[in-house]
């Protein structure tokens, strides 16, 4: 009923051993994401002191080695390696990105009245 | 601040949002009941059965659950319509009418899966009884019904925004509404082809929840902003531009997660695996929009020398701050760390979906709909600044704190299934049921009831909260 | 008021919400046409010919199925093979092979079988996995399901087990009587047949890699 598997063809199998820290190194993915967006956020806005920033630039680089933990373990094949580097280097810029509009929108409507809220 | 917004007096659109919060909160309820019946049945499995079996109590579960948020989302935008188009709803008799009918089909419904249950393999089954298709289980009969009050919703909300201000956040909802009401036509016919049922099923499903419903959650959080902290009307709106273009440019197209094995092409991976990847960036990115705002009004408020808090509505912000974090937590995580294909071959349809399913569920949308409620609450009673009670209190740490309970004992279950039933032994009948007999399978099922049962006493919590907060004399009115 | 740059100009993000959504929607009704067609069902003509399709034709039912290692895909694809009896015939016409597919559809959705199992993956976690349920070596001629309804085909055992399913428990968690007739049970079985000869790009992965053996390899 069932064909002998022949092992060296598969798509390469996640070792048994590996499940847990894919599982784990994903979910950090998105933790030290969140880390590094929402430190960055808040010594922009002053919420925190300057000096915490470079703690937010490590929860980057602790994403990026989580994601690569990550694909390593699930044997990503060559598209996907190549979308998670170009998410990680977007991932980098982003929360700046944010940042700076949303600090403009506030700077430029400063000075108006507001009417609709208050 | 923002006190002209608390205009529930007098208000017939207002008073009809009350009606669909109260028949949400019932059916939240009874959610909440069938859910525990299924989670006994995993630890007892004779209990019931063959009177309420698992499947329908499962089926009335997932049922009362996706038609208690359409209520209550149906509610909220009825609330905020007056407050941000500055006119009576129109057309609030066919509201009110709708209401009725919706109601009353939805008993009609519950009552035919209680007593029929099943019926023969005929196309009468289909129309009359339920169609056996998750989540959008309900009768042929009911679909009609239910475009049709979607539709007249979908009306009302088009004339109001037409008629009065067409503001940022009534434009969104009005596009998104539509869409929302539109996609479920997608899912009202038969086949006999499994891979072509499942593709449009999904159409239904993922469109609503990871991109209609999404959308919808942006939109009530700007208004949220706006009437309790006092935010800043025009950065919330460009913000909300912002989130739908991230929403829908990952959510879309995130539907390829879905496409992985049900017999649709390989191409799937890849798009499936890109777009998911995409997908937490909007909810990061929400979640710290919430979190700036607060920061910033606070702020602006405190440079004037007004120490007080900018919030007037305590125990309705939480659940918005709640909503933030778990539409992150449990959209956004536990979606993530199973949704790339390589992964997903060893976890799709265990105990993760699950785990998913339950966080994501209740942090992206049940969160936002029991603020909403509590705002109802406070504009029905005149309250400016609404405070928390001990229930409210005992509710929120209950219903939070047993969901994710739920959510970590069904990680850990489906992490047993993924190891000994998938990766294993293969996913044969033997292998299934060799993974269910575990130890820590079982252990976690057992904390799976328990916490569901923290979660149903949260709610009982909820209930009292919501139907006596309004009468508390700690508020300043 | 002050100089707006483009990035605050909430026209500017409302365009772009707009363009992002329908340039997604496009792609999506794109992809869906080139899906749609990969994914209807074959035809009796195709069976004979041996072209394979994603989701063959009914009469699939009169075929042998295995579930064979592709070495080009480098995973499992379903394989058809050479005329197998299905309850004592493989000449099921087109026509008959449709009406009974159509029943055993009908009678998955009306029995609510995915509210405790999954097909294709997809339901509730409640009970064994049906997508290749077909092909489990439990049901085959050493299976011990086949031995315990005491039929000696594993159509016959299957469509036994589904009019009778709490005379035949497997585990403390038992399938309810759902009021299968054997006419809906030749359907369903039908139906399951069917389903396992969908490709499903190698899911479940491994599947009866133990030859459905409880313990030990």
């Amino acid at each position: 009923m069932l064909a002998p598997i022949n092992e060296s063809v598969m798509i390469a199998e996640i070792a048994l051993d590996d499940f847990l820290p894919i599982f784990i190194s994903s979910s950090l993915v998105l933790v030290f994401g969140a880390v590094y967006a929402i430190v960055f956020t808040f010594v922009k806005v002053g919420a925190f002191k300057p000096w915490v920033m470079p703690f937010g630039y490590l929860g980057w680089v602790l994403t990026a080695y989580c994601l690569y933990l990550m694909g390593s373990l699930m044997h990503v094949g060559e598209f996907t390696q190549k979308a998670l580097i170009v998410t990680m280097i977007g991932y980098l810029f982003l929360p700046h990105a944010i940042y700076y509009m949303i600090d403009r929108v506030h700077e430029e409507n400063e000075h108006e009245v507001v009417s609709d809220n208050s | 601040m923002a006190s002209n917004h608390l205009t529930g007096v007098g208000s017939e659109s207002k008073q009809l949002a009350t009606w669909y919060f109260t028949f949400a909160a019932i059916l939240f309820g009874a959610q909440l009941l069938f859910g525990l019946v299924a989670a006994i049945q995993y630890v007892m499995p004779g209990f019931l059965f063959e009177i309420v079996d698992f499947s329908v109590a499962r089926m009335i579960h997932i049922n009362a659950l996706v038609v208690w948020m359409v209520f209550a989302m149906f509610g909220a935008v009825y609330w905020l319509l007056p407050d941000e188009t500055g006119i009576e709803t129109v057309g609030i008799k066919i509201g009110k009418l709708l209401f009725w009918v919706f109601a009353g089909a939805i008993v009609v419904v519950v009552l035919v899966y209680l007593l029929v249950q099943v019926g023969p393999a005929t196309e009468s089954s289909i129309w009359l009884i339920h169609e056996g298709r998750e989540y959008i289980e309900a009768p042929r009969w009911a679909d009609f019904g239910i475009v049709v009050v979607a539709l007249g919703f979908v009306f009302n909300l088009f004339a109001t925004g037409m008629k009065g201000k067409q503001t940022g956040i009534v434009t969104v909802l009005m596009a998104d509404m539509l869409a929302f009401a539109g996609l479920y036509l997608t899912g009202m016919f038969f086949t006999d082809n499994i891979s072509v049922d499942q593709f449009w099923w999904w159409w239904v499903i993922h469109l609503w929840v990871e991109a209609t419903w999404e959308v919808y959650v942006g939109a009530i959080a700007a208004y949220g902003l706006i009437t309790m902290i006092g935010a800043h009307r025009k950065v919330v709106e460009m913000w909300l531009w912002i989130e739908v273009a991230m929403l829908f440019g990952s959510g879309i197209l995130g539907l390829g997660h879905h496409y992985f094995w049900i017999g649709t092409p390989e191409y799937w991976w890849e798009i499936g695996a890109l777009f998911s990847a995409l997908e937490p960036l909007p909810l990061v990115a929400m979640f710290i929009h919430v979190l700036y705002d607060w920061g910033k009004t606070q702020g602006a408020e405190e440079a004037k020398g007004n120490p007080a808090s900018v919030i007037n509505n305590k125990p309705a912000f939480t659940w918005f701050v709640l909503n933030a974090f778990g539409n992150f937590l449990g959209a956004g995580i536990w979606g993530f760390f199973h949704t790339l294909p390589q992964v997903n071959l060893y976890t799709h349809g265990t105990q993760f979906t699950s785990a998913h399913g339950h966080l994501a569920f209740f942090g992206a949308y049940a969160t936002i709909l029991i603020g909403m409620m509590y705002m109802a609450v406070q504009g029905t009673n005149g309250i400016k600044v609404m405070k928390s009670t001990k229930s409210t209190i005992a509710a929120t740490w209950m219903i939070a704190g047993g969901v994710m309970g739920m959510g970590i004992a069904l990680t850990i279950a489906g992490y047993v299934q993924v190891m000994v039933s998938r990766a294993q032994m293969g996913a044969t009948w033997a292998g299934y049921f060799d993974g269910q007999s575990g130890m820590w399978f079982a252990q976690a099922m057992d904390w799976r009831l328990f916490m569901g049962a923290v979660t149903m006493l949260g709610f009982v919590f909820l209930a009292k909260d919501l139907l006596s907060i309004g009468k508390a004399t700690h508020h300043e009115r | 008021m002050a100089k707006r740059s483009v990035w605050s100009d909430n026209r500017f993000w409302q365009r772009s919400a707009a363009w992002v959504t329908g340039f997604a929607s496009i792609l999506l009704i794109w992809l869906t046409f080139d899906t749609s067609a990969q994914i209807s069902m074959g035809t009796d003509a195709d069976l004979q010919n041996g072209v394979t399709k994603r989701v063959p034709a009914p009469t699939v039912i009169n075929y042998k199925i295995t579930y064979e290692m592709d070495t080009v895909r480098g995973h499992e694809v379903p394989v058809i093979g050479e005329k197998e009896m299905f309850f004592g015939r493989d000449d099921w016409s087109e026509e008959e092979a449709a009406e009974l597919l159509h029943l055993g559809k009908l009678g998955s959705q009306s029995k609510n079988c995915m509210n405790c199992h999954t097909l294709l993956g997809n339901g509730a976690y409640y009970a064994p996995d049906l997508t290749k349920a077909w092909l489990d070596p439990a049901w085959g001629p050493e299976g011990s399901l086949q031995s315990m309804t005491g039929k000696s085909s594993k159509e016959e055992a299957m469509a036994e087990f589904l009019q009778h399913p709490s005379q035949y428990p497997t585990h403390a968690r038992m399938m309810p009587d759902l009021g299968i007739t054997a006419e809906e049970a030749q359907g369903l079985v039908a139906f399951l047949k069917h389903m396992s000869s969908i490709d499903t790009n190698g899911f479940p992965r491994n599947f009866g890699k133990i030859k459905g053996a409880v313990h030990g390899k």
